[in-house]
């Protein structure tokens, strides 16, 4: 609690917005009379009284689809930030503690993955599948997000297990899970939250990414399926801001506000970043 | 020669990883349940001429890939093509050689990225130098305004530029390569128009490559500005440019590796900005050919950002082993 | 006659809201041909009064008032902006660890030159390289060193590099920070002669030099300052100081730590008790009174006077009721 006093003014203003917009893809859907791919009214229909935020080109309101594709983007970087968290802590933790063979593999493992892009390896398995479901996508992105986890938990790990108290709970006779349970991971905490933060902003963008390039989940609006159609459409040559400026400020928003609250953590939990120099 | 020794050995992991990246590109759509080149074939070709003819197309695809055959000699079908530098023919463009459609579209990409990652890495670490060293107000709002630029998907920031920049202020053509009516040739006029479409999703990448460069060597040179060597610069009186450029040096040497580290996502993010311009390289022939499924066409881009990923962080361990003395010294065997 | 002479210096850093006064109210001599020892324990300021005098204070440390007096002109210790000209050529540091001290990337020549040509902007490559081959020769290192880079040189090297680096434009005064403090006995010996031969060759003009080690100053220095909370409590000729200190806290300081002169062998160590004072609020008596066995009832409220007598000073009620007493008398 202490540790979130100490927080910059900039992380408070960067999780608010974040939270706000969570509650906007919570709270939205429910309250919207109307679904993602009901026709409205006429295309391009610039804000106003009708609709807030406008129509797209088929019609429908871009205020509805908004709502919904916060939604969607929220719910599959959940899901595979939680996948991609959870694989590389306990692949980074199972190379660090274990070493030797195990450390190997995993790690020479871990470094193609980091080598090769993660974009490169959703849009092979994305093209095959002909139908995306959201949690599938999820899934998918969550399964190859977990390298750069993975490395930074086995350094903290291997180090973090040269600790004395570590020692103490191998010599009398602690199980393996229980060590890493009780000894390793309580330390790691603090961490595992900022890890977490930046699979959640990864994840959001590789859907983003994946969803303008066609590949989105099928059925349904997420912030990067509108973002595709927009673009499809012409709408920025057309000058339709309200079709294409909606998706890409509340892309920025969340990415943004991700990443302060992120680099804010940092600054806290990182002793290397502290900053204010004492007396030498 | 240590260094000659060195360079084999990274070389022999980059053949591994090398070989990898194909298998990957082979095998990752074919594992998933049926015989995803048969109905991508299917889908392609939807609603396509006569029946005839599609069983015409559809001979010629299973020849070409060898689909009569097991999955293995599908795989050396594949890697012997590939190697030979054929790519196969485009589903959508049929008859067009993939080859050739690459060939077509790769300058136009080098053109426009090449510039684009190697100004952003210098500009971006100088500044990062620089917000680190002089601290207060102007490292605070470089910092925000960095981390603003990398935060933003890359495409945003296209979006944003395009729209305010070619529409809202009519300063750049709206996208493309060339103008209407023009057409690639060796002339001034050509160069001219060229350029002028080229400057928009140039620019949109140089602001996010010095945001992400500016990030990285700030972080890593709050470190070296309390370094005792810098503050024994400093009781000269030298100037602060001399004391920035030691900084940006030895900021530098984990930034190249940050760099390799980088290149994937860079090249990636900067295919998307491509089809927010429609600029004629790479990546919007991806997004044409994933629009239209022609999956010959994705497969041969997939494999060509493997290789250049890989090459890149090949070339970037070479050039650390020349830059940093240190490595150098061990690499020769001097203390 | 003197080389250098800083008075009513003081200094606080600040962190969020609260100020650490680092310098209070300190006043020094360093005299020409000789080495001034400035000692005292962990935050006493004397690494703080380094960077001052090296006019390179650090960015959260503000100097409130002062002045340097050196080479016939004042130097406003407040005013940091017009100090970078005087660096290195007025004042010089040898910084604390020489081991870092050097740009891991840069040969020991390209830095030499970059230091040159701070001073003077028209200097050749060729001319840089000439003159630092001199001075190399002079404190015994080889002229290869000019091409090497920090890393192919072992730590004694090194040392001696930073050293004829610190000393290359010839400044008036050295400031050297601590720069023993990480080195074994045998090279702290090769330190110490070869400060003194900077001096004795007319390389620098003086030198103050600041340790925790009252028994490394005893060798080296002509006069001794001892410092404690900021402040200066005692200076004196270093052999008479460390025969008889007159400051209380000077006396502790100094049967804390073995001194290896002829009878003190065999001396019991004691330790100081109580801790240092805190420093974030001004103390207006003497900063040592919680912790002096003789501290007098006005010591914790009124600040003991500086008292000069011959070659030498302390601050301490003690004292100037002694010589009030001998005065009325």
């Amino acid at each position: 609690m202490k540790a979130l006093k100490a927080l910059p003014a900039r992380f408070h203003i960067a999780a608010a917005v974040f939270l706000l917009i969570a509650a906007a893809g919570v709270a939205g859907p429910l309250a919207a009379t109307a679904g993602p791919g009901d026709l409205l009214g006429g295309p391009f229909v610039p804000p106003g009284a009708d609709f807030l935020l406008g129509t797209d080109h088929l019609g429908r309101s871009v205020g509805v689809q908004l709502v919904h594709g916060i939604r969607t983007s929220l719910y599959i970087g959940l899901l595979a930030g939680v996948a991609g968290t959870v694989l590389g802590v306990l692949i980074g933790t199972l190379a660090g503690y274990r070493g030797g063979l195990a450390d190997e593999i995993l790690m020479g493992l871990t470094n193609i993955m980091i080598t090769v892009p993660a974009i490169i390896v959703l849009l092979l398995l994305s093209i095959s599948l002909d139908t995306r479901s959201v949690t599938v996508m999820g899934i998918c992105i969550g399964a190859v997000s977990w390298p750069w986890t993975a490395r930074a938990v086995r350094s903290q790990i291997a180090s973090l297990r040269q600790r004395e108290h570590v020692d103490i709970a191998r010599l009398s006779g602690s199980r393996t899970w229980r060590i890493i349970a009780v000894e390793l991971l309580p330390y790691m905490m603090s961490y595992i939250v900022m890890a977490f933060v930046i699979q959640l902003y990864g994840a959001i963008l590789a859907e983003a990414a994946l969803s303008l390039l066609g590949l989105g989940p099928s059925g349904t609006a997420s912030l990067g399926v509108m973002l595709h159609w927009a673009i499809a459409w012409e709408s920025i040559r057309g000058g339709q801001w309200w079709v294409f400026l909606t998706p890409t400020v509340f892309i920025t928003a969340i990415t943004f506000s991700l990443l302060l609250v992120q680099s804010s953590l940092d600054t806290v939990f990182n002793p290397r970043l502290r900053v204010g120099k004492a007396a030498r | 020669m240590a260094l000659l020794r060195h360079i084999l050995s990274k070389l022999g992991w980059y053949a591994a990883a090398f070989a990898a990246a194909l298998a990957l590109n082979f095998f990752l759509p074919r594992l998933l349940p049926g015989n995803p080149v048969d109905t991508l074939i299917g889908q392609a070709l939807r609603g396509h001429a006569s029946s005839e003819t599609k069983q015409r197309v559809y001979e010629t695809y299973v020849a070409e890939f060898g689909l009569d055959q097991g999955l293995w000699s599908q795989f050396l079908t594949y890697i012997g093509k590939t190697l030979q530098g054929d790519f196969g023919t485009s589903f959508s463009r049929y008859p067009a050689e993939v080859a050739t459609m690459i060939g077509d579209a790769l300058p136009w990409t080098i053109a426009l990225q090449l510039p684009a990652v190697l100004l952003g890495w210098i500009i971006g670490n100088l500044v990062g130098a620089v917000a680190a060293y002089r601290r207060g107000g102007f490292d605070r709002s470089v910092y925000l305004s960095s981390l603003f630029l990398t935060a933003a998907p890359y495409y945003c920031l296209a979006v944003l530029l395009l729209y305010g920049l070619a529409v809202a202020l009519p300063l750049f053509p709206t996208g493309g390569g060339w103008s209407f009516g023009n057409s690639p040739e060796w002339s001034a006029m050509f160069a001219v128009d060229a350029v002028s479409h080229w400057f928009l999703p140039f620019l949109s990448l140089l602001l996010v490559f010095i945001g992400g460069q500016a990030i990285g060597m700030r972080s890593m040179a709050v470190y070296e500005v309390d370094a005792d060597y810098v503050r024994f610069a400093e009781s000269f009186g030298l100037p602060d440019r001399k004391i920035v450029g030691y900084i940006f040096r030895n900021g530098m040497l984990p930034q190249i590796t940050g760099l390799a580290l980088a290149i994937g996502t860079l090249v990636g993010g900067a295919l998307l900005t491509e089809i927010v311009f429609s600029y004629p390289g790479i990546g919007t022939l991806l997004y044409d050919a994933i629009l239209n499924k022609d999956y010959p066409v994705i497969q041969a881009v997939t494999l060509l950002v493997l290789i250049v990923v890989l090459v890149a962080n090949f070339l970037v361990d070479v050039l650390y082993g020349l830059i940093d003395p240190r490595i150098r010294a061990a690499e020769r065997g001097e203390r | 006659m003197t080389l250098a002479s800083i008075t009513n210096l003081s200094a606080h850093y600040t962190a969020g809201d609260q100020r650490f006064h680092a310098l209070d109210d300190v006043a020094l001599d360093v005299r020409p041909g000789q080495v001034l020892g400035v000692v005292g324990e962990s935050g006493c300021g004397k690494s703080t009064m380094a960077s001052v005098l090296s006019l390179n204070p650090g960015p959260s440390l503000r100097v409130t008032s002062g002045t340097l007096a050196i080479g016939g002109r004042d130097v406003d210790l407040t005013d940091t902006a017009s100090h970078r000209a005087l660096r290195g050529g007025t004042v010089a540091l040898l910084p604390q660890g020489a081991l870092n001290a050097l740009n891991p990337t840069r040969r020991v020549g390209a830095m030499a030159h970059d230091i040159l040509a701070a001073g003077d902007r028209r200097i050749t490559r060729a001319e840089s390289l000439r003159r630092t081959a001199a001075r190399l020769e002079a404190l015994e290192l080889p002229p290869r060193v000019l091409r090497a880079y920090p890393h192919q040189l072992s730590g004694g090297m090194r040392q001696r590099v930073v050293t004829a680096l610190a000393t290359l434009r010839n400044p008036r005064l050295l400031v050297a920070d601590e720069p023993s403090s990480a080195l074994d006995v045998s090279s702290q010996r090769l330190l110490v002669d070869l400060l003194r031969r900077l001096v004795a060759d007319g390389l620098v003009e003086g030198i103050v030099f600041i340790t925790h080690d009252v028994a490394l100053l005893s060798e080296l220095a002509d006069r001794i300052a001892v410092m404690y909370a900021g402040r200066v409590v005692e200076e004196a000729p270093a052999k008479d100081l460390v025969a008889a200190p007159r400051h209380p806290y000077a006396q502790a300081l100094l049967a804390s730590v073995l001194v290896p002169e002829p009878g003190t062998r065999g001396h019991r160590v004691t330790g100081i008790p109580g801790a240092p004072p805190d420093l974030r609020a001004p103390i207006p008596g003497c900063p040592f009174a919680p912790r002096c066995a003789h501290a007098l009832d006005r010591c914790a409220d009124e600040r003991p006077p500086r008292l000069v007598i011959g070659e030498r000073d302390d601050s301490c009620w003690r004292s100037a009721e002694a010589e009030e007493a001998a005065h009325v008398r």
